[in-house]
């Protein structure tokens, strides 16, 4: 990599982290004033809800399977049903997750291979 | 999502790195395929490697690979790579509330990527106050070096790792939409919230099946933002 590429990866890395960075520093700040003033630190309300919809945004992009067939859209449906099966009964993370994947696999491995 | 504060045997720091292990199954694989596309396009295994270590940002990382082979100017590579990562804005206020003044939490902030988001912003809330910095660092490290390692291990043998083992690629990725959702269907416990997360969740399908990878997140969560405010007003005027 020459000079110009070097420059162009540490601007990158250091916005990147700016942008990670400076909107938590503001939000404490302006957390730690208003607790000040009021007694009270909330959050704005319309951050408190594009929290929550960023998440479901990032699960509804991640669903979208890299092979666009009937197979794996049928093995992200049953990957996703067995996901939430066992969240209902175990309500933890590990192993509804585990069992998703699991599920997954099977229905690719069966149909495609 | 749950509120309760939670406790757990062993350290904190142990806990996250417990937590965050289904997230490996999404890493790894994404890590190998960049490894193995940027050495392909031109970046040595340690220049690979660092980009991996100091951006840690997977689309960006993928676009400034292809602008830069491709030669586009610089300065456009870099506004398209930070234009991507936008989104992350609204991730560190959102886990405000659940952080303390501790001045260890501002190096920790590189490690801030989409699902160490959404898994922090479910955990925090449950931890108490003195494990949250301990956590956090637990998943966060894990995270972090996975993304590295996976880059690593593309760089010097993707192509032979994918041709052997193929599943790599197929089945693991599906552990970060089976995590997504074992995040967020906690919070559909009411009409409300199922409502503007099913939209938010099916306008990313939508968007992303139509070619737009990149402003999926965003969009889709906008779109789902506006659904709340706008039943919310609804019901608030009915309750009148």
């Amino acid at each position: 990599m020459d000079m110009s590429m070097w420059l162009a990866l540490v601007s990158i890395a250091v916005g990147t982290y700016l942008i990670r960075l400076l909107p938590y520093l503001w939000m404490k700040r302006s957390l730690a004033k208003r607790q000040t003033e009021d007694g009270v630190g909330s959050m704005p309300t319309w951050l408190t809800i594009l929290g929550p919809t960023m998440i479901a945004a990032m699960f509804g992009t991640s669903l979208v399977p890299t092979h666009s067939d009937i197979v794996s859209w049928l093995a992200t449906g049953i990957g996703i049903l067995v996901t939430f099966g066992v969240w209902k009964r175990t309500r933890s993370m590990g192993m509804p997750i585990l069992c998703g994947v699991v599920a997954f696999g099977l229905v690719r491995f069966f149909l495609v291979f | 999502m749950n509120t309760t504060t939670q406790t757990f045997a062993g350290t904190p720091w142990k806990q996250g790195i417990k937590d965050a292990i289904p997230l490996l199954g999404g890493y790894i694989p994404v890590a190998i395929s960049f490894g193995l596309i940027s050495v392909q396009s031109g970046f040595s295994v340690l220049e690979t490697i660092l980009i991996s270590t100091f951006i840690y940002a997977g689309a960006s990382q993928f676009l400034f690979v292809a602008m830069a082979a491709s030669g586009a100017p610089l300065w456009l590579v870099v506004i398209m790579t930070l234009l991507i990562n936008a989104r992350h804005i609204v991730y560190g206020p959102n886990l405000s509330p659940y952080l303390n003044h501790d001045k260890k939490w501002l190096p920790l902030m590189h490690g801030l990527t989409d699902q160490i988001f959404a898994l922090a912003h479910a955990r925090l809330p449950q931890l108490p106050d003195q494990a949250r910095l301990g956590w956090y660092t637990g998943a966060a490290m894990l995270a972090w070096l996975s993304w590295i390692a996976g880059t690593a291990l593309g760089a010097i043998a993707g192509g032979e790792l994918t041709q052997r083992w193929p599943l790599i690629n197929d089945i693991l990725p599906f552990a970060l939409p089976a995590l997504f959702f074992v995040l967020i269907v906690p919070r559909c416990n009411n009409r409300l919230w199922t409502l503007t997360i099913a939209l938010s969740a099916v306008s990313a399908v939508i968007l992303k099946v139509l070619g737009y990878p990149n402003v999926a997140i965003p969009l889709a969560a906008l779109c789902g933002a506006a659904l709340f405010y706008a039943l919310k007003n609804q019901r608030d005027m009915g309750g009148r």
